[in-house]
């Protein structure tokens, strides 16, 4: 009886346990890569911000972020790196990184996605590698043209202060000299 | 005893024999019956699901662990009855929204972000086209109430490999305080140029009433209410002054001096011409002046 009845519980485990093989923990993390930028200027600050989140139920480890969509010869690098690893990223949590380059160029950029590994697992050694979200194709702007509409054009007041200063000057001048024959005492009658 | 083996054996015949059955789907009936309801094959899922991220997909019923269960005939769609696009057995897509986290009440007016994480389990390499979204009757997913723009990427996914994909879009503001389905659909393609179409999220969520703190309008508005009740309080304290004062002036003002009010006057002794004097001077009284034109009259009458 005992046999049996053992015999039993171990078969409804195995068949449990049929049913979790395939169900294991895993990681799965979601990448976003942006654009903070409203205006994208040659010669300006430009941020990318990353956020990683971790979608799984287990922790995701060595992970790895690559972004090589920056030629060097387009792009300067001022803050940040655009390699980052984290140790561990926990389920349910999220990481964010950035990094702020700058353009040297203007015209249209296809911003791509930057490539992100990292072990789902602790018993999978193979690394699952992944694409982030990529922000698309984005216009930089001439500085000389973002100028001309935002700058305070300072110097552009200047001169055109030097230049109106002949229209309200004449009259002024001639209303002063004629005011000022007026001016001298009169001998006072008595 | 004997009847606790022989059960034993018939155990052992039907389970294995259930596991396989449900587990391939291959049989259409199994399949209808299981609809997403089965707790065992949807454990995957259910791990999956915490608060903010849905797995949803009710383009297959049957949801076996990891891998999506293929569909042989069209005829087991849920929700329309013409010819749909479905997933692809070797790809496998999750949501998470990330504006506003943890939650499916999004707020009117404001824009709402989610990510869309796409696997490639299989040995091609597939092209992810577009996502779209689209705000559906929450009685009736066949009936769209406002089609969202679609995203197109073209990115190609390895085999063995993620992507991410993100989404934006602002529900009007016109739709606060009522429920719509939220229908997801990434379209994507395999090295055949076959298209395949996966109902990434496809349930019913609240659009609120966004909690705007202190704005623009409200502040002023504020101002201005505060200056109507001071405008108010100075009216009525100017009403209650001009009051005061008359109750005020009116009661120890001293008796005038009126000068002589005696009309019995003898003016005949006096000269001529200070009569006309006193007769161009403003008057004292108005009696007087009557009486003294008719004195002066006949006194001048007299004397000429």
């Amino acid at each position: 009886m005992m046999k049996t009845l053992s015999a039993c519980i171990v078969l409804v485990f195995v068949c449990l346990s049929g049913y979790n093989a395939e169900d294991d923990s895993t990681a799965r993390l979601l990448a976003s890569k942006n654009i903070l930028n409203q205006f994208l200027v040659e010669g300006r600050d430009l941020t990318v911000e990353y956020k990683i989140f971790n979608v799984g139920s287990s922790a995701a480890t060595e992970v790895t972020l690559k972004d090589d969509s920056f030629p060097a010869s387009d792009f300067e690098i001022l803050v940040g790196s655009v390699e980052v690893q984290w140790g561990r990223i926990a389920p349910g949590s999220n990481v964010s990184h950035s990094v702020i380059v700058k353009p040297l160029k203007y015209g249209y950029f296809n911003f791509t996605a930057a490539e992100i590994s990292y072990l789902p697992s602790e018993d999978v050694t193979e690394k699952q590698v992944g694409y982030t979200s990529s922000p698309g194709e984005g216009g930089i702007v001439n500085s000389k043209d973002f100028d001309r509409k935002f700058s305070p054009h300072v110097l552009d007041w200047l001169v055109f202060a030097v230049m109106t200063l002949p229209s309200l000057g004449i009259p002024f001048l001639l209303w002063f000299s004629s005011k000022r024959r007026y001016d001298q005492p009169k001998p006072k009658k008595n | 005893m004997k009847f606790v083996w022989k059960l034993l054996l018939f155990v052992l015949l039907v389970l294995p024999t259930t596991i396989l059955v449900f587990e391939n789907g291959n049989s259409g009936l199994v399949v209808r019956a299981e609809e997403g309801s089965d707790p065992v094959e949807g454990e995957d899922d259910d791990d999956d699901d915490e608060a903010t991220v849905e797995t949803e997909d009710t383009e297959t019923a049957e949801g076996a662990a990891v891998t999506e269960g293929e569909k042989t005939d069209d005829d087991e769609e849920e929700e329309e009855a013409d010819e749909l696009l479905k997933p692809s057995p070797d790809a496998d897509a999750i949501l998470l929204f990330t504006k506003p986290t943890g939650t499916t009440d999004l707020p009117a007016g404001h824009l709402v972000r989610f990510l869309v994480g796409f696997t490639n389990k299989g040995e091609q390499d597939f092209v992810v086209e577009n996502m779209e979204a689209s705000f559906r009757y929450p009685q009736d997913y066949s009936f769209y109430i406002q089609n969202f723009t679609t995203n197109t990427y073209n990115q190609i996914v390895e085999p063995k490999k993620e992507a991410t994909f993100d989404y934006s879009f602002n529900p009007s503001e016109s739709f606060s305080s009522r429920p719509f389905g939220l229908t997801v659909l990434v379209n994507y393609k395999d090295n055949a140029r076959n298209p395949f179409q996966h109902a990434v999220f496809n349930e019913t969520v609240n659009v609120v009433e966004p909690d705007e703190g202190l704005d623009g309008e409200t502040f002023f508005l504020y101002v201005f209410l505060a200056a109507i009740v001071v405008l108010l309080l100075v009216g009525a304290q100017q009403l209650l002054s001009t009051f005061g004062r008359k109750h005020l002036t009116s009661k120890p003002r001293p008796p005038v001096e009126m000068g002589t009010q005696n009309s019995d006057i003898d003016y005949d002794w006096l000269p001529k011409e200070t009569l006309q004097g006193m007769n161009q001077s403003p008057r004292r009284s108005p009696k007087q002046s009557p009486r003294q034109r008719r004195n002066k009259r006949a006194t001048g009458s007299g004397e000429e």
